[in-house]
Formats: C-alpha cells, sequence, structure tokens
C-alpha cells in the first residue's frame, strides 16, 4: 500500500495533468457522497410535464418563487442538473465495487498463475482426485442450495447450514479422505497442478467474444436485478487485472531480491504478501483505473440500450437514450456524453500516469 | 508449423465448444422463454373459460415441438427432494409450486401425489363452489409455513361440497396430512443424481448444431442459420469498409507522426486522438446523427435504414451510391472509434522500427526521408499490425452492435439486441458462436499470414 501512495505522490508533484484528473475525479465522488443534502430542486424522477424540452439556461422560463431547471428537462420533464448529479452517484456505485472485486479476484487469480506456474504447485494424487468432488459437493452447497432456498422463504439459519456444508463438506474430502488415500503408494505420488494454464484458458476462453456481446447475451438470460449485473461484470471484468498481475509476478520471481528470499527459506505465504504485493499493487491499480472507465462505458451503454438494467435506474445512459424520441434536444446527448467522457478522460490519464510512474521507478 | 498449427485448432474448437455449451446451459437453466409469459399468464377471459385449456395445451404442444419438455444434460445432480419427473411437469407455475412443496417436506413422492390430487380436486369443482373454493386453494399455493398448509387444509375439511368432487377432496386432504406428518427437514441437503441418457435437450442441440441445423428463431419461425445469414450480410460490408478506412487513416496518421518533422503533427494529434478515445461509441454516434442528420443543425445525410425501395431495378453505380449515402454516417462513427487504437499501435510500431540499425544505415545511404520511411520502415512494421487486425476484426462487432441499434441498420448487432429483448435464445446462442468462430477463424489467418510474410519464421520452424 505504501508503495502505492507513493506513486501517487509522485505522479501527483510531477504531472498537472494527473492533479487535474484527481481532482475532478474526487470531486464527482464527493458530490456523489454528500448527495442528499446538495440543495437541488427536483428529484430525478420527478415528471414535470408543465416543462418538456426545456433548453438549459432558458431565462424566459425563469421565476423568481418557482424552481428552476438549470440544465433544461427532457421529454417527460425531468429536470437533467438533478438526474445529472444522482446519474454519477449510480455509475459510481455500481463500477466502484464491481471493479474492486474484480481486481481483487484477478489479483489472486493472476498472481497465483504467475507464482506456480504450471509445475509448483504440487499435491498429491489422492487429493487431486479428491478436488473434483470437493468442486461438486461446493458447488452444490454454495450455489444451487440457496438458489433453492430463496424460492422458499426459510430463516437464515438454512442459509447458514447450507455455508457450513458448502465448506466442510469439501475440506472434509480433500483433508480427510485426501490423507486416507495417502496410504496407497500410487496415489501418494505428487503431481502437480497446472494453475497457470487453467487459468489462462478461462481468460482465452472469456476473452474470445467481445466483452459488449457476452454481457448482452448474458443479461438477456439473467433477471434484469442490479445484482445479477454486478456478479456478470465482475466475473467479466477480472480478466485485465489477471493478466497484468500474472505478467508482474513473472518478472518479480525472476528478480535477485525474491529469489534470495526464496532460498533463505521464507514460507510461501510471506513471500506472496511482503514481497509480491508491494510490487503486484501498481499494475493492479493501473488496470483498476482503466478497467473503472470501461465499466463506466458499459453501465451507460446498457442503460442507454435498456438492457440488463432497470429503466428507473437513474443514469447518464437514460438521459441520453431521450435523444431517440427528439434529435433536436442536442443539451440530452451533449451535457451528459461530456460529463462521462470527462471521466473517462480522467480516469485515462490517471491510469497513463501511474504507469508512466510505475515504469519510471522501475528503470 | 503444421503441428502447431494443428494444436492451436484443437484448442480453438475446445473454447468454442465451451463457450457455445455455456451459454447454451445457461439459457436453459434461467427461468422465463420467449412466450412463456404471455402463454403462462393468460387466466381464464371473460368471453371463454375454455382459453386457460386450450392455451395449456398449445403451450405443451410449444414446448415439445422445441424439445423443451425433455431433460437438460446427460446427468442432473438435483437436491435429494425434488421429484425426478419434475422436467415434465408444465406449466411453469405448477412445476415451480411443487418444487416449492417437495422441497420443503423433503419427501418428492408424497409431494407429487398430493400435487396430483390438487390438481385433480380442483378440475373437479363444480363451477357455483369456485369461487367459493378460491381462496383456501390460494391459500393452499402460497403458504411459505407447515401450518399455513394444515389450517387450509382443516378449513377445507369442514366444507360441505357437492358429491362428485368430495371424493376427490378426501384423497386430496389425506395425502395433504400424510406429507404434513411424514415431512422430513433439511432432505433438501442431500445431493441426488440422475442419468438421463441421449435423449436430452443438449444432445438434440449440439448434434443439429453439428449438423449445420441451428434451431429456429422463437420469434418468427425461421431458421436461425436463415436469419444470421441476411443479417450477416448487412453488417459484413459495413465492418469491411470501416475497417479498410480505419486502417488505412491510422496508418497515414502514424506516418505523418514518425517523420522528423512531424512533431507538430504529434503535438495536434495525440491530444486529440486520446480525447476521442474517452468517447463512448453510443455519444459519439448520436452527436454525429444530431449534427450532420438532424434538420435541426445539418441535414446533410440520412438517418435511418438501409435506402429505400424503388419500384424499378436500380443498376449498381445507383445501388451502391444509396448505400454510400445511407451507410456514410455509421462508417465514419466507427472509423472514428476506432482510430485512436489503430493509431496509437502502427506509430508503436513504426517507432520500434525506426530505432533499428538498417534504418540508421539507410539515412547514412543518403535516401531520402519518404524512400526510408515507406520502403524500409513500413514493411517490417507491418508485421505486428497482421496480429493486431486479426485481433480487431471482432472488437469492430461489438462497436457494430451499438451503430447499428442507433442507426437502424438490420445487421447482426440490431439482431442480437432485438433478441435479447425478446429472450429469442437459438439466435443468441447462434450469434455467440458465430462471433466467437469468427474471431477464431480470423486468427489462424492470422498466423497463416504471418509465416507466408515474415521469412524468419519459416526458417525457425525447418
Amino acid at each position: 500500500m505504501k508503495h502505492l501512495i507513493i506513486l501517487i505522490k509522485s505522479a501527483w508533484q510531477s504531472a498537472p495533468a494527473f492533479r487535474l484528473a484527481l481532482s475532478f475525479l474526487l470531486f464527482l465522488g464527493l458530490v456523489a457522497i454528500i448527495l442528499p443534502w446538495l440543495p437541488l430542486p427536483f428529484q430525478p424522477n420527478e415528471l414535470d410535464l408543465d416543462a418538456v424540452y426545456t433548453r438549459p439556461f432558458d431565462w424566459t422560463r425563469f421565476q423568481e418563487d418557482k424552481s428552476f431547471h438549470w440544465l433544461g428537462t427532457d421529454g417527460l420533464g425531468r429536470d437533467l442538473l438533478s438526474n445529472l448529479a444522482y446519474g454519477t452517484r449510480s455509475a459510481f456505485a455500481i463500477s466502484l465495487p464491481v471493479m474492486l472485486l474484480a481486481s481483487l479476484l484477478g489479483l489472486l487469480l493472476g498472481a497465483a498463475s504467475g507464482f506456480y506456474g504450471d509445475r509448483r504447485a504440487s499435491i498429491s494424487r489422492g487429493r487431486k482426485l479428491m478436488l473434483v468432488p470437493a468442486l461438486f459437493f461446493f458447488l452444490f452447497y454454495a450455489l444451487y442450495v440457496p438458489l433453492q432456498l430463496t424460492s422458499l422463504q426459510v430463516a437464515s439459519t438454512d442459509y447458514w447450514l447450507a455455508a457450513l456444508l458448502a465448506l466442510a463438506v469439501p475440506a472434509l474430502l480433500v483433508v480427510g479422505i485426501g490423507a486416507l488415500l495417502k496410504r496407497i503408494p500410487y496415489l501418494k505420488a505428487k503431481s502437480s497442478l497446472p494453475l497457470d494454464g487453467l487459468v489462462l484458458r478461462l481468460i482465452e476462453i472469456e476473452t474470445s467474444i467481445p466483452r459488449l456481446v457476452l454481457i448482452l447475451a448474458l443479461a438477456a438470460l439473467f433477471p434484469p436485478t442490479l445484482m445479477a449485473l454486478s456478479i456478470l461484470l465482475v466475473l467479466t471484468f477480472w480478466t485485465g487485472p489477471a493478466r497484468l498481475a500474472r505478467a508482474e509476478m513473472l518478472r518479480i520471481r525472476t528478480l535477485p531480491f525474491f529469489e534470495a528470499a526464496t532460498s533463505l527459506g521464507v514460507p510461501e505465504s510471506r513471500l506472496m504478501v511482503k514481497h509480491a504485493l508491494p510490487h503486484l499493487l501498481p499494475p493492479v491499480a493501473v488496470a483498476f483505473s482503466f478497467g473503472l472507465a470501461g465499466l463506466l462505458m458499459l453501465e451507460s451503454t446498457l442503460s442507454f440500450l435498456n438492457i440488463g438494467v432497470s429503466s428507473e435506474l437513474v443514469s447518464w445512459g437514460r438521459i441520453i437514450a431521450g435523444i431517440r424520441a427528439n434529435t433536436s434536444a442536442w443539451w440530452l446527448v451533449v451535457i451528459p456524453g461530456a460529463t462521462l467522457s470527462a471521466t473517462v478522460l480522467a480516469l485515462q490519464t490517471c491510469s497513463y500516469y501511474l504507469l508512466r510512474a510505475s515504469q519510471h521507478r522501475v528503470s | 508449423m503444421a503441428t502447431s498449427l494443428l494444436k492451436r485448432l484443437l484448442l480453438a474448437t475446445l473454447v468454442l465448444w465451451s463457450i457455445a455449451t455455456a451459454v447454451f446451459l445457461i439459457s436453459k437453466v434461467m427461468p422465463g422463454t420467449y412466450g412463456s409469459e404471455q402463454l403462462n399468464q393468460a387466466d381464464p377471459g371473460y368471453y371463454s373459460r375454455g382459453d386457460a385449456t386450450v392455451l395449456d395445451r398449445a403451450y405443451r404442444e410449444f414446448l415439445r415441438s422445441t424439445n423443451q419438455d425433455l431433460p437438460l444434460f446427460y446427468f442432473s445432480v438435483a437436491s435429494g427432494a425434488t421429484p425426478d419427473t419434475l422436467h415434465r411437469v408444465f406449466p411453469m407455475r405448477d412445476r415451480l409450486f411443487l418444487e416449492r412443496l417437495a422441497l420443503r417436506y423433503g419427501d418428492p413422492r408424497q409431494a407429487t401425489l398430493f400435487f396430483r390430487n390438487l390438481k385433480g380436486f380442483e378440475t373437479a369443482i363444480a363451477e357455483q363452489q369456485r369461487t367459493i373454493l378460491q381462496p383456501y386453494l390460494y391459500a393452499i399455493y402460497q403458504h411459505t409455513q407447515p401450518v399455513q398448509l394444515q389450517h387450509a387444509l382443516q378449513a377445507l375439511d369442514t366444507l360441505p361440497l357437492a358429491p362428485t368432487s368430495d371424493t376427490q377432496k378426501q384423497r386430496m386432504l389425506a395425502d395433504g396430512y400424510t406429507l404434513l406428518n411424514t415431512s422430513i427437514k433439511h432432505r433438501y441437503l442431500q445431493p441426488a443424481f440422475q442419468w438421463h441418457g441421449l435423449s436430452n435437450q443438449y444432445h438434440l442441440w449440439f448434434s443439429g448444431m453439428a449438423k449445420g441445423n441451428w434451431g429456429i428463431s422463437l420469434r418468427d419461425g425461421r431458421p436461425v442459420a436463415q436469419v444470421l445469414y441476411e443479417a450477416i450480410g448487412n453488417t459484413w460490408w459495413l465492418l469491411l469498409a470501416s475497417m479498410v478506412f480505419a486502417s488505412l487513416l491510422a496508418m497515414e496518421l502514424a506516418l505523418l507522426m514518425i517523420r522528423r518533422a512531424g512533431r507538430k503533427w504529434r503535438q495536434i494529434t495525440l491530444p486529440f486522438l486520446f480525447l476521442l478515445d474517452s468517447i463512448p461509441v453510443f455519444v459519439l454516434a448520436i452527436l454525429l446523427l444530431v449534427l450532420l442528420a438532424s434538420p435541426a443543425f445539418l441535414q446533410l445525410f440520412p438517418v435511418y435504414g438501409m435506402g429505400y425501395h424503388t419500384a424499378s431495378e436500380p443498376n449498381l453505380f445507383a445501388r451502391m451510391s444509396q448505400w454510400l449515402q445511407y451507410m456514410a454516417l455509421p462508417m465514419i462513427s466507427l472509423v472514428l472509434v476506432n482510430l485512436p487504437y489503430l493509431t496509437n499501435q502502427f506509430y508503436h510500431a513504426l517507432k520500434a522500427v525506426s530505432e533499428q540499425d538498417y534504418i540508421r544505415t539507410a539515412r547514412a545511404k543518403g535516401l531520402s526521408e519518404s524512400a526510408v520511411i515507406r520502403r524500409h520502415m513500413l514493411r517490417n512494421a507491418l508485421l505486428p499490425v497482421i496480429t493486431l487486425l486479426s485481433d480487431f476484426l471482432p472488437a469492430l462487432v461489438a462497436g457494430a452492435v451499438i451503430i447499428e441499434t442507433i442507426f437502424a441498420i438490420p445487421g447482426v448487432g440490431r439482431l442480437l439486441i432485438d433478441s435479447v429483448l425478446a429472450r429469442d435464445y437459438p439466435v443468441i446462442v447462434g450469434i455467440v458462436v458465430v462471433i466467437a468462430l469468427f474471431k477464431l477463424l480470423s486468427h489462424l489467418l492470422a498466423d497463416l499470414l504471418y509465416h507466408v510474410a515474415d521469412p524468419r519464421l519459416r526458417q525457425a520452424a525447418r
């Protein structure tokens, strides 16, 4: 973490563009947080049918005693300014947690695949054999049973029971029965676990279709809730951080300090956390801000197409969709479009300077 | 080289198979299909009481003709509490009820018996008593606690009924009480494995796909292959033309920037491209549409569609010019969207080559700047670009999805959106498979081209 803060500091001191971009992002974050206390005259979903398609700063409509649509309204008289502000909130409320989870998943998988490669992770054949039923039972209790339980509306203790079994049964299989199987000489022999190959295949499969097409196809299948969409996004966005983390891990593994630590007999967990993780964070941070920009674009595209998100969700994409009914209402695309582009630009600028700063340090 | 190509081909087939399988299985596991909502929700109408049964029969027929009444996969793993004939129960509402019943009381056989008798009782009820019984039936269907079921059953027990339905009622009540008494808690935690054999949806679908039978679109009843063929025809030329234009433009820009005197160009172009890169596709397309094709500003281009119908068959030139008119804005959007990435890649490829020794030699020989760039640098820089372009063509499809929706072009992207909105799974699966296939083929093609273009690789292979 210290590593990352130093990087941000050095980028902040050296590049004015980075300062500008980060300030803009912080400003947007602030707006999203203090939204309930802002003196916005309208609610985002409030219809004002007397003022349909009002232009921005239309002073002919200004009256002292009435609230004013500063940035105009859309076809149903919804206020553009409050939609913009609340849209900021939902954009970050969706994309930040999704990207955090995706980065964590990518970091874990990428680091593990880079660290262990195809050969280094080895377990006994007996345990390897047990991994398959263990995975099966885990999926059964962690996925299937809870899904069935949701239709029953049962007490939460039943869910806890399922969660307990999801952890206990696989552990029993791998640790308990795996130890028993070690008595057979053939099953006791160690065999390698091709972690790297598995992760790479997974990435290859996921990236063999354009992400938008994948999300669209899957969004049709899942129920259109925010939760389902978020899970879908996490499962498709982890590949970017995973690739970078894997590449960085491969590089670190050959560096002298790491080899020295390995030869000193530092345990694996300490190697990962103390020696590898600080170096892995900057590339993952770059992938994070880059992925965040992609997520923002994707989220607004989906709400523009009205697929996978409910049409009640206030978002920048929904405002822009209003232009399809009336192509002369330019403000419906220019203002939210500019905000969206500026945010994406700021994120890309941040990731560019972070990348440069980290490369600078390495060289 | 042959073995490496074969290995890649095998791997590519594996990837294609896993994607198609995943999309197919997920599409089947998730509840709700095309038309099921209309057919399921139709309650007996005002005009005819037969509506419900007719609709039910039609729905069953629909499911049978689309193989949806078969088990999904070769085997299934379900909770030990679910009845093994669950997939034969229709409509969906009844199936979910039976599933809930079986899960709650942990006895699949008794739950099925109770369910059947309940249905039998429901059909045996006399018309006059239907309204009286409705609240009790509702309580049975919606109960969340065993106590609620018990109350409903006891209330039904005391209710006097016509003799025709009374025997059915007694049977149903007996089964209901048995179900309540024999209920085993947490039976659903025990997994049960079941083998279905070859007669399952996945097997039929996959063997059909392999034979070239891609299924029938649920939306308009036409073969998926034909629907796809028509859509691809419209998208293909748009994609190809935009890709050619974008590549040429990007290359010229990169060549301008790589010159020694290109500093000025770099200062103008790079920020512009950076800015362009951060504008999402749909915002850019709509901006162009608003600015160049709406009566409020400039109306230079026609807005929607692919042209208009004329009585006489126009000649090739007239058709081309009409196509160009309608495709100009979509093409401009696609080119602009992809320009930053392409230019950046071309520029970096050229830059890497320009630091090589032979370029210095060429300059030292006194060759002119353009000769050095066009004859020495470009050919070598184009090598990595081959891979890039093969990667890029499928990525264009994603942009085309949005552009086609905005400009109302009946291509693959628009087809995808329409099928997604209509939950037309056969078409969605078909599109995903086609796009994945397209990407894999272009990768293989790039590999081949690479070997043809770079003599060093051929040497290494020997």
